[in-house]
């Protein structure tokens, strides 16, 4: 086999990438990248932001934590982008990050980005083990499950899909269609936990000037005037994706999502439910306001340096040599 | 108005001792004064033709979505039938991938290309994949006609073997999968391709093919009886394109001989079959005019045609290369070598272009052969000196019948849209409609404007 060793955690991200807490979510995923305690398989966007702007945006990020030639599609997907109606306009925080030339960039053009439930699907395929964080309206998802031998490859390889809920209405019946019929645990991450452990706003300035120019930073400063401290439904969603057991937060008996017509979401304790819902532990918090602050603002991993071991030195005998031609 | 004229069957053929041959469309085969219509509506063609090792991508993709117009270099041979053509950009083929499995690209783009399938790895009999699109296709029409569907290759095949990193040789010889492990064999030898389009079931004894053969005979002297027959009974125009089918049957018969006459291996590294033409875009008019007859008279409406196999060695002395086409498209930045992946992928379309026109130029009822098909020109690679599979080279040609397709554009889709999404509108064009075809995502949308 060509790979040795466990592969890092595949992450799928399905956003709508129109508040901070998406922003530093991204950059959240990226700083765990660079710990390799995870990796991005792939974004999906859709929702009330998903602008080719935000598209953009997410792959310039991309790009700035991961220096260096452009890989090849083999080994990263270009950011899903729903295009089932007219886009939004970029937002301002967008723009702010998007307009700065120095950041280097895959998309100019729509059909740049990919094919929404098929970068869903593709960021699994590409992993041996994967994780969730549906933050989006679940449409893609939902989708996605249609695909053909897509339900086992989610039975055998996602681990857990977290859906976070920020206030924004879901798309009801896919979200109904995810819940009743996706493969995997599902964690529940309400709008009360990203409200409880607000981001501190004072990080932005502190702890990202290791790089001069900062396309987080750009966007989170675009969003309103700082510091705030922004809620951080997405960067919770995405820490509990990824470590779940590491007492970030507490889990809830099971239970299930119940799913309003109107799109809002609300945890329903229940012994048949297969969800639970994050709590958060107050004794916890700073440990997880420091996860929060070091992973966003981390700085992106040294490319690993493919060195051949040192050969062994071979006594071997020198081809002889050939005679001058004659003039 | 007094109908007189007797309705001549679609299905007749021509029969003789050891020969079968099937007949274009004759007008006698419509209803008195309704010649302008087919019988049971035209029917719709589908062939793939696939080109190995990627494609010089540099000098293949138009610059803009749209109408077409002056194509890049390597598509330029294809200008006069830009109009019957849609260039498609951004298709992927992800199980090609090396995902986690690891090398073996070659292994697997063929496959994973006409299926959509993940390729199991193996070199032994244990193949398994999917069932290929074109026999998709075939599922829903295949009954319909003298031949399911035809296999053809320009190269020698292979059905078992480890041919690259664990993949056995049938996953890179072979387009057509019946089953999930049960491959068909392109025919590489044009005499036995002729006489499976015009030849019987009821063999002719092997003494008397034999004799046949060695004098030189002509498979129409065995049918001459029924085609007397036939032409008394019909009209001054139908007679004329009788003979003009029978003159092209017998042309192609003729180089079939010319072939097995002149087939010296010139090339002691490549193999051939006996009887292969020893220029290669001989070898490719020869084989795609017996695709065109077949398609022609109805023989089959679903075919495919294999340039090469994936990671095909060729050389192409032709044109004065005489490195493999592999080993070119492995030119890490060697202009001189990524050159000649560009003339030897021009060669391919100039022949290709050769096909289309000869399609558009066979009447059929009030319309032609190339508007009655679908013809996918592509790749499992795109680049292939890296094995990307995603933004493959693909070309779709005609217009499906009944302008399903509204050919002359350049088409853009999102990345990551899956190849098999075109192979699932064609099939459901040809009468099936697959809830999956690999692993489609859907339908592929825009093919037609209206």
């Amino acid at each position: 086999m060509q790979f040795e060793g466990k592969q890092p955690l595949g992450v799928v991200y399905m956003t709508s990438m129109d508040r901070p807490d998406a922003v530093l979510a991204l950059a959240l995923l990226y700083g765990l990248q660079a710990k390799r305690e995870s990796r991005i398989g792939s974004v999906c966007l859709n929702g009330p932001g998903a602008s080719l702007g935000a598209a953009i945006f997410c792959d310039l990020v991309q790009r700035f934590y991961t220096p260096g030639p452009m890989r090849n599609a083999n080994q990263t997907l270009l950011p899903g982008l729903a295009l089932d109606g007219p886009l939004p306009p970029d937002s301002a925080m967008i723009t702010a990050a998007v307009s700065q030339t120095a950041y280097a960039r895959s998309i100019k053009r729509l059909s740049d980005t990919s094919l929404p439930e098929a970068v869903i699907r593709n960021g699994v395929i590409f992993n041996s083990e994967a994780v969730m964080i549906l933050s989006a309206p679940a449409t893609y998802l939902a989708k996605s499950l249609d695909l053909q031998g897509v339900r086992e490859l989610y039975k055998d390889r996602v681990k857990r899909l977290v859906v976070v809920d920020s206030g924004t209405p879901q798309d009801a019946p896919a979200i109904r269609k995810v819940l009743a019929e996706f493969p995997s645990p599902i964690f529940f991450c309400g709008k009360d936990v990203g409200d409880a452990l607000p981001y501190p706003g004072s990080s932005i300035d502190k702890d990202f000037t290791w790089a001069p120019q900062h396309p987080i930073v750009d966007a989170i400063k675009a969003y309103k005037p700082g510091p705030y401290d922004p809620p951080s439904y997405d960067m919770a969603g995405s820490l509990c994706a990824v470590h779940p057991d590491q007492g970030f937060f507490q889990l809830s008996e099971p239970g299930s999502i119940t799913v309003a017509d109107n799109g809002r979401l609300s945890f329903v304790p229940g012994p048949t439910g297969k969800v639970r819902s994050l709590i958060v532990d107050p004794t916890q918090k700073d440990k997880i306001l420091k996860a929060y602050t070091e992973l966003a603002s981390a700085k992106p991993a040294v490319p690993q340096q493919r060195v051949r071991p040192p050969q062994k030195a071979v006594d071997t005998p020198k081809p002889p040599t050939a005679p001058a031609k004659p003039d | 108005m007094i109908v007189t004229r007797k309705k001549l069957s679609r299905r007749t053929i021509l029969r003789g001792l050891g020969a079968a041959i099937s007949l274009p469309f004759l007008d006698a085969m419509t209803p008195a004064f309704a010649a302008s219509t087919l019988p049971g509506g035209k029917p719709v063609r589908a062939a793939w033709f696939y080109v190995p090792n990627g494609i010089d991508m540099r000098h293949w993709t138009p610059g803009d979505e749209g109408p077409l117009g002056t194509l890049p270099s390597i598509l330029a041979p294809l200008q006069p039938v830009k109009d019957d053509l849609l260039v498609l950009s951004n298709l992927t083929a992800n199980w090609g991938r090396p995902l986690l499995v690891g090398a073996g690209d070659h292994g697997r783009a063929l496959a994973a290309y006409m299926t959509g399938m993940q390729v199991y790895r193996t070199a032994g009999a244990d193949l398994r994949l999917g069932v290929s699109a074109d026999q998709v296709a075939a599922s829903a029409v295949g009954h319909l006609t003298k031949l399911p569907s035809l296999e053809i290759g320009l190269e020698e095949t292979r059905q078992g073997g480890n041919c690259d990193n664990g993949y056995s040789c049938a996953y890179a010889y072979n387009m057509a999968w019946r089953t999930e492990s049960q491959p068909l064999p392109p025919i590489s030898d044009p005499r036995q391709l002729f006489e499976r389009l015009f030849g019987t079931d009821v063999a002719e004894p092997p003494a008397a093919h034999a004799r046949r053969l060695a004098m030189r005979a002509s498979i129409l002297d065995q049918v001459g009886g029924d085609t007397k027959k036939l032409e008394s009974n019909l009209g001054v125009s139908d007679r004329r394109k009788l003979d003009e089918y029978l003159t092209s049957v017998r042309e192609i018969e003729q180089q079939v001989q010319r072939s097995e006459q002149d087939g010296v291996i010139i090339d002691p590294a490549m193999e051939k079959p006996y009887g292969v033409p020893p220029e290669f875009p001989d070898y490719f008019r020869l084989m795609t005019d017996i695709m065109i007859a077949a398609f022609k008279t109805d023989s089959t409406r679903v075919a495919t045609l294999m340039i090469g196999r994936e990671g095909s060695t060729r050389a192409y002395p032709e044109i004065g290369i005489s490195d493999g086409h592999h080993p070119l498209t492995h030119h890490m930045g060697n202009m001189t070598m990524l050159d000649k992946v560009s003339q030897i992928n021009s060669l391919h379309l100039k022949l290709f272009a050769e096909f289309l026109t000869k399609l558009k130029a066979t009447k059929e009822g009030d319309s032609n052969l190339l508007d009655q098909s679908m013809i996918v020109y592509g790749s499992g690679l795109s680049d292939g000196n890296v094995h990307t599979h995603d933004q493959l080279p693909t070309i779709l040609a005609g217009r499906g019948g009944n302008n399903f397709i509204s050919p002359g554009r350049h088409i853009i889709y999102q990345r990551e849209t899956p190849v098999c999404n075109l192979f699932a509108t064609m099939s459901e064009r040809m009468g099936v409609t697959p809830e999956h075809l690999g692993d489609s995502t859907g339908r592929l949308q825009g093919l037609s404007l209206s």
